[in-house]
């Protein structure tokens, strides 16, 4: 009798609305366990306000990145010109916030090609493995033996400055880095049952990676694309500090900061704004990846 | 016919410095409908022939060196990748051992269950997810529940949803390598008697390879023992288990606790399976056998037919002398 009643109660309450909210739950949990972790918060913050003063900078200044006013030049920071004036009188804060918008497109442009070709040279060696694994391994190693930015100097002297050199220039050296985190990824979940088991449901193999293994693959090149993004940033200064790269006058903070250069005894401003400017969105995005990467896998941690 | 005709199957694991025999000469059939249980402790090379039938095999280190497999008159070592692939969860599927990871954690359930019929059905998405909320019923588990995902899933509600996947498209042979191994002993019960209705239900040939000769006797027709990748007793359930003959399988029935009568201790089996990198000549369980004599390495045994439907590889069964 009373079993009876405990059944029908269970079958009147269908849990259907729930259901679909199960997939939530996975990123609730993602997100529930960084907003636990302060510095990545701090991290984010900083990334987010970088973004939106590039994105609304013809909203937050009246001034024109490249209007020359001679009698108004290297000024000191005032209401006016919150970060001064530049040799040429253009408003230092304008310039930075436009410099901002050609390092963080690049930058993404950079870290999507490496991501992208990483990926897939990655997922195949690390699932054929074999000869196949042997070749694409060694062709990394030679890329990882060269000096990212040495690298990113020789392309980018080879195909000349331009914003699309620049980002092509610094995607080479990543490649190799993304390549080996998926092979590394990929090599650990195919020895799981799982990929197994679709292997006995007569999938195909770039079914099985591309279905099976590279959505678990997610959360590492999530982490490793963010930190990434932070040393493109950095690669794109140094770049146009040494004058490949960005040529000015576009503003880009690495061609500000060695235009700066020559006037760091007298005027202080052209070389700290820049230089802050670059350190800041390196660190934001580093305790953002760090951050990021304590979230998305637990185990990960310590 | 029979559904499945295995024929010196022998499959090798080449390793650096020797070379691992998993499976020598395995010979089994399986009629349809039949189900055949194969059964050996850990490392007889159970797993490997069942591997070997779907040539799952990871190669290298290893390979089937030689044998052949006729599934429904034609076989399958010398089919082509995209053939093979059609035969996979379509006409043959596989149970695996542990159910805690053979389903993949970023996919629910409905669409691992969906994948399969997706791929060997012609059918629109939208009818393999009605079909696979159908699957979910059929092995009890509410097909709302479709949408979660694995770890949302106790141990044995998850092999239920592994059964779902290998039955989905109604397969002519299943192969259960250890089903219910890693589930506790109430679940074992409900997942063995589950898996016994749908097969008979969806008139399915089964290869069920366990340890547990209990679960043998309830769930099979015929029984092959397997010791060190080579079959030392095959026959049909009622004369192997009323009738052993091979040291081994006595050995093992002896390792099984009795309800009807007072023993003071089991006599398990002394000794250990010799290396597989090493195997001995002759008879591979003289070591530990308490009938061995000389003669027993002499000669390479073979399997002997002591009556009917029953074979042993062992020479002093013929006889009946121990």
């Amino acid at each position: 009798m009373l079993r009876h009643l405990v059944k029908e109660k269970k079958e009147s309450n269908p849990r259907t609305p729930e259901d679909m909210s199960v997939k939530k739950a996975l990123w609730q949990d993602v997100l529930a366990r960084f907003l636990k972790n302060k510095s990545g918060i701090v991290g984010f913050s900083i990334v987010v306000i970088m973004i939106l003063l590039i994105i609304f900078a013809p909203v937050i200044t009246r001034f024109d990145y490249d209007a020359q006013s001679f009698p108004d030049r290297l000024l000191y920071p005032s209401a006016l010109h919150p970060f001064g004036t530049d040799n040429f009188g253009r408003d230092l804060f304008t310039r930075m916030l436009y410099g901002g918008r050609i390092s963080f497109m690049i930058a993404f442009i950079a870290t999507l090609i490496s991501a992208a070709i990483g990926t897939v040279f990655g997922s195949v060696a690390g699932y054929f493995g074999g000869v196949i694994d042997m070749i694409i391994s060694r062709f990394l190693d030679i890329l990882m033996a060269i000096p990212s930015l040495l690298l990113a100097i020789a392309i980018s002297a080879a195909l000349g400055s331009g914003p699309i050199n620049t980002a092509l220039a610094l995607s080479i050296g990543g490649i190799a880095i993304s390549a080996r985190i998926i092979r590394a990824t990929v090599m650990a979940i195919k020895t799981n049952e799982y990929i197994e088991a679709a292997k006995a449901t007569g999938s195909r193999n770039l079914r099985i990676i591309r279905k099976h293994i590279l959505p678990n693959t997610f959360a590492p090149l999530l982490v490793n694309a963010t930190m990434s993004i932070g040393g493109s940033i950095m690669g794109i200064a140094g770049l146009s500090f040494i004058g490949l790269g960005v040529k000015p006058p576009t503003p880009e903070w690495g061609s500000i900061l060695n235009v700066g250069r020559e006037f760091i005894r007298d005027f202080w401003p052209m070389t700290v704004f820049p230089a802050l400017f670059i350190m800041l969105t390196i660190f934001g995005f580093n305790l953002f990846g760090d951050a990021l990467r304590d979230a998305l896998d637990p185990r990960l941690k310590d | 016919m029979n559904l499945l005709e295995i024929k010196g199957l022998t499959i090798q694991y080449a390793m650096r410095a020797n070379t691992i025999h998993a499976v020598n000469n395995v010979d089994l059939t399986i009629a349809p409908g039949q189900t055949l249980g194969l059964v050996g402790e850990t490392g007889a090379g159970k797993t490997t022939t069942a591997r070997g039938i779907l040539r799952l095999i990871q190669t290298p280190p290893g390979k089937i060196v030689s044998g052949e497999v006729f599934f429904e008159g034609r076989d399958l070592l010398k089919m082509s990748g995209a053939e093979m692939r059609a035969i996979r969860g379509k006409s043959i599927s596989m149970i695996f051992q542990n159910p805690m990871s053979a389903l993949n954690p970023i996919l629910t359930i409905g669409e691992q269950i969906a994948e399969v019929i997706h791929l060997h059905e012609k059918c629109s998405k939208k009818e393999a997810a009605e079909r696979s909320r159908n699957m979910l019923k059929m092995v009890g588990i509410r097909p709302e529940r479709a949408g979660e995902y694995p770890h949302q899933f106790s141990g044995g509600m998850k092999q239920r949803v592994v059964i779902a996947i290998a039955l989905a498209c109604s397969p002519k042979l299943l192969i259960a390598d250890e089903p219910t191994t890693a589930l506790d002993v109430t679940i074992q019960a409900q997942v063995l008697d589950m898996m016994r209705a749908l097969k008979n239900k969806l008139n399915t040939s089964m290869l069920l390879i366990t340890h547990d000769l209990g679960v043998v006797a309830e769930t099979c027709d015929a029984v092959a023992i397997m010791y060190a990748g080579e079959i030392v007793e095959y026959g049909s359930l009622e004369r192997v288990f009323h009738n052993p003959k091979h040291p081994y399988t006595l050995g093992l029935f002896g390792s099984i606790p009795s309800l009807d009568k007072v023993v003071e201790r089991l006599s398990p089996i002394r000794g250990l399976m010799p290396e597989p990198s090493a195997l001995p000549k002759g008879c591979k369980f003289k070591e530990r056998c308490d009938y061995s004599c000389d003669d027993c390495e002499k000669e390479e045994q073979v399997l002997r037919e002591i009556e009917l439907n029953h074979t042993v590889r062992c020479m002093r069964a013929e006889g009946g002398g121990f």
